[in-house]
C-alpha cells in the first residue's frame, strides 16, 4: 500500500483527531479558534496538493484507490468547500447547543469522506466512503438539537440515507453476485458480456438509485427541500456542495469507468432523469418562503442541469465525436461555479438572517441598507445561478448545453432535453429575482439596523465573489483543469 | 462428541423456540425476546459444530447482540398492557397458518432434491481465518476507513444524547 499517495485523506483524518482532542483542553470561550485553526489546516493541505502532487494515474491499494486527474480536481474541490464550510461554522458557532469541537471535526471527517469517493474506483470504497459522508451528516443535519426543525431533519435524512443505502448495497450485491468482481477497470473488462443480463443490470439500476438520492435527482429528491431547511446553515452548503459532488464523482466512475458499454445503452434514460429532476427542481421552487428551502429545490434543479452533461457524455460513447470529453467537463466546470454561488448564499444566510428564527425570504426585506457587502453577495450568488453572463453559472450552463446539442443530429431527444433545460432557466429567474426583489425593494422592512461582518467572513464573502467573476469572466484555467480531468474516464 | 453436542444445541433450539411464541411461564414479551436470545445462541453453537466460526461470532452480536436490544426498545416503547389481553383474529391465524405451509413446502421440497447421505465436508468458503486475511490485505482501506466511520457514530451519538451541557 502506497501511503504517500493517499496524504490528502491521511492529513485530514489526522486533523480531526487532533481537533477532537485539543478541544478537550480548550475553554469554551475559545474553542472558536479551533474552527480557524482547522481552516488554517485544510489551506495548507490545499496549498501542498496544488504544489506537490501531480496528477498522473497512480493506483494504490491494489488498484481500489486512484490518484488520477480526476481525483485531484475533486479533492481541491471538496478541500475548498470545506475550508469555506469551516469559517462558515465559525461565526455559526454561538448557534450551536452542543460541542462546536466536535462540529469542525465532523465536518473534517465528512470531508475525508469525500476525499475517498474522488478515488474510489472499487465498489468496497465507493461504499464505505458513501456511508462515512452520509453517516457524518445524520449528525450535523441534527445538531441543533433543540430546534425542532433541526431533528427533524436529522430523523428524516437517517431515514431516506438508509433506504438509499440499502438500494445501494444491494445493488453491489447483485452486480458482485453476477460478475464476481468489484473493481471497476476488472468489471470494465467483463461488463460487456452481461450487457443482456437483467439481474446485472437490475444491480447497476439500484446503485445508481442509491447515488441519485445523493445528488437528489428526480424520482429521489423527497429529503432534500425538508433536510436543508432544517439542518444548520453551514451542514446545508456542505450538504449542497460537497456530498452532492461526491455523489456525482462516483456517478462519473460507475458509468465511465466501470460499465461505459451499458451507459450508451442508458442516454435515454439519463435524458428522462435530467429532463423531469431540472422541470420539477425549477417549478416546486416558485412557491417557496423560506430560502434555505428555496435553495434545496433549486440544487434539485442544479443535479439536473450537471446530468444534462453527463447524459451528453453517454452518447458520445457510441459515437466518437470530436470533442468526447466536452459534457463530463462541462458537469465539472459547472461544479466549480456552484461551489462559489451556493457557499456565499448560505454565507450571507448564516450572517443575515443570524437572529431570525425562521428562514424566510421576507426576513430579507432592507438587507441593502443594512449591509451593501451582503446584499451585493446574495445578488451575485442568485444571478450566478440563475445564469445569466458574466457570472460562472452561465458559461456553466452554456456548454452544458453546447455539450448536449453537440448530441442532437444523431438523437432529437437531446433536443427535446435542451429545450427542457432552457424552460427550467427561464422558470428558475422568476424565483431567483424574487429574492434579489426582497433584498433591494422590499418595503417590509423592520429591522434596518447595520449588520457588522466580522474579518474572516468579509475575506470569504470576497473570496466567494471574486470565484464567481473569474470562473465567468476568465474560464480558461478552469475549463483545461476539467477536460484535463476528464481524460480518466472512458469517453 | 460432536453428535451429542448437535443432539443438545438441536433441542435447545427447538424447546427455546416453542418458548418464544408459546411460553407457559408469562405471557410477558419481554421473557419472550429472552428466550428467542437463547434460541439465537444455541443456534450460533449449531454454526460452530459445522466449523462456521465466523457465522456463529456475527449469529451472536449482530442478533443476540443489536437485533435484540431493538426489539426490547420497541416492546418497552409500545403499550403492553394491550397487547397481552388481545384475541386471537381468524385472519392472522389464516395468513399465519398458509406462509407457514408454504415456507414448510419449500423446505421439504429442497430437502427430497438434495441426496441425504454423508458426503465429503465441502470447502467452507468465509471461513474467519480467510476473512481476516483478506481485510486486512486486499480490503485494508475500506476497513480502516470504517474505523473512522465507527469514530463518527460514537462521537454523533454521544453529542446527541448527552445532557444540556451548560
Amino acid at each position: 500500500m502506497n501511503l504517500a499517495l493517499l496524504s490528502h485523506e491521511w492529513l485530514v483524518v489526522a486533523l480531526g483527531l487532533c481537533l477532537l482532542v485539543a478541544d478537550l483542553w480548550t475553554p469554551a470561550s475559545a474553542r472558536r479558534i479551533l474552527g480557524y485553526v482547522a481552516a488554517a489546516g485544510l489551506g495548507a493541505i490545499l496549498l501542498y496538493s496544488l504544489i506537490a502532487v501531480r496528477p498522473e494515474l497512480q493506483p494504490a491499494c491494489g488498484n481500489m484507490y486512484v490518484l488520477d486527474g480526476l481525483a485531484l480536481f475533486f479533492k481541491r474541490f471538496f478541500l475548498a468547500a470545506a475550508i469555506i464550510v469551516l469559517l462558515m461554522s465559525a461565526e455559526f458557532f454561538d448557534r450551536l447547543q452542543a460541542g462546536i469541537g466536535e462540529f469542525y471535526a465532523l465536518v473534517l471527517f465528512a470531508l475525508t469522506g469525500m476525499l475517498f469517493a474522488a478515488s474510489a474506483n472499487d465498489f468496497a470504497l465507493l461504499f464505505v466512503s458513501l456511508e462515512l459522508i452520509t453517516v457524518t451528516f445524520y449528525v450535523l443535519a441534527s445538531f441543533q438539537r433543540t430546534r425542532l426543525n433541526s431533528l427533524e431533519a436529522g430523523v428524516k435524512y437517517l431515514i431516506m440515507g438508509a433506504l438509499s443505502t440499502s438500494f445501494t448495497v444491494f445493488g453491489i450485491a447483485l452486480v458482485y453476485g453476477i460478475s464476481r468482481k468489484l473493481n471497476f477497470n476488472d468489471l470494465a473488462a467483463v461488463a460487456p458480456q452481461f450487457g443482456g443480463n437483467r439481474i446485472f443490470l437490475f444491480g447497476l439500476l439500484l446503485v445508481l438509485v442509491g447515488l441519485g438520492f445523493k445528488i437528489a435527482a428526480f424520482p429521489f429528491q423527497l429529503w432534500a427541500p425538508d433536510v436543508y431547511q432544517g439542518a444548520p446553515s453551514p451542514t446545508t452548503a456542505f450538504l449542497a456542495v460537497g456530498s452532492k459532488a461526491a455523489g456525482f464523482v462516483l456517478l462519473l466512475r460507475v458509468l465511465f469507468v466501470a460499465v461505459p458499454d451499458i451507459t450508451a445503452q442508458w442516454s435515454r434514460l439519463l435524458i428522462v432523469i435530467s429532463g423531469i429532476t431540472i422541470l420539477y427542481g425549477n417549478l416546486c421552487a416558485i412557491p417557496q418562503r423560506n430560502i434555505k428551502r428555496l435553495l434545496g429545490y433549486s440544487s434539485i434543479a442544479h443535479a439536473g442541469y450537471m446530468l444534462l452533461g453527463i447524459a451528453a457524455s453517454a452518447a458520445t460513447i457510441a459515437n466518437t465525436t470530436q470533442n468526447p470529453g466536452a459534457g463530463a467537463a462541462a458537469v465539472l466546470y459547472y461544479l466549480g461555479g456552484y461551489l462559489f454561488a451556493v457557499l456565499g448564499a448560505f454565507t450571507v444566510i448564516c450572517l443575515a438572517l443570524r437572529h431570525v428564527e425562521n428562514e424566510d425570504i421576507p426576513a430579507l426585506a432592507g438587507l441593502g441598507q443594512r449591509s451593501p457587502l451582503l446584499a451585493t453577495t446574495l445578488t451575485l450568488a442568485m444571478v450566478s445561478l440563475a445564469g445569466i453572463p458574466p457570472l460562472a453559472g452561465f458559461f456553466g450552463k452554456f456548454l452544458l448545453f453546447k455539450a448536449a446539442l453537440a448530441q442532437g443530429p444523431a438523437h432529437p431527444a437531446y433536443y427535446w432535453l435542451v429545450a427542457a433545460a432552457i424552460a427550467g432557466v427561464v422558470i428558475s429567474l422568476w424565483y431567483y429575482f424574487g429574492v434579489v426583489h426582497a433584498v433591494y425593494w422590499s418595503k417590509e422592512a423592520a429591522n434596518l439596523s447595520p449588520i457588522s461582518i466580522s474579518r474572516t467572513m468579509r475575506a470569504t464573502l470576497y473570496a466567494c465573489v471574486a470565484g464567481m467573476f473569474f470562473i465567468g469572466l476568465c474560464p480558461g484555467p478552469l475549463l483545461d483543469c476539467a477536460a484535463e480531468a476528464v481524460k480518466a474516464l472512458r469517453l | 462428541m460432536q453428535d451429542i453436542l448437535f443432539y443438545i444445541f438441536a433441542s435447545l433450539t427447538l424447546v427455546f423456540g416453542f418458548f418464544v411464541i408459546a411460553n407457559p411461564f408469562s405471557r410477558n414479551p419481554v421473557t419472550s425476546a429472552m428466550f428467542l436470545v437463547l434460541t439465537i445462541i444455541s443456534l450460533a453453537g449449531l454454526f460452530v459444530l459445522l466449523h462456521a466460526f465466523f457465522l456463529a461470532v456475527v449469529q451472536v452480536l449482530v442478533y443476540a447482540g443489536a437485533v435484540i436490544v431493538l426489539f426490547l426498545f420497541v416492546i418497552m416503547l409500545l403499550d403492553l398492557k394491550a397487547e397481552e389481553q388481545r384475541k386471537l383474529r381468524t385472519f392472522a391465524v389464516i395468513g399465519g397458518v398458509i406462509s407457514v405451509g408454504a415456507i414448510l413446502a419449500i423446505f421439504l421440497q429442497s430437502l427430497a432434491s438434495s441426496p441425504l447421505h454423508a458426503d465429503e465436508l465441502p470447502l467452507l468458503e468465509g471461513g474467519t481465518a480467510q476473512l481476516g486475511k483478506l481485510l486486512f490485505t486486499q480490503y485494508l482501506l475500506p476497513f480502516e476507513i470504517v474505523s473512522v466511520l465507527l469514530l463518527v457514530a460514537m462521537v454523533g451519538v454521544v453529542l446527541l444524547s448527552g445532557k444540556e451541557a451548560k
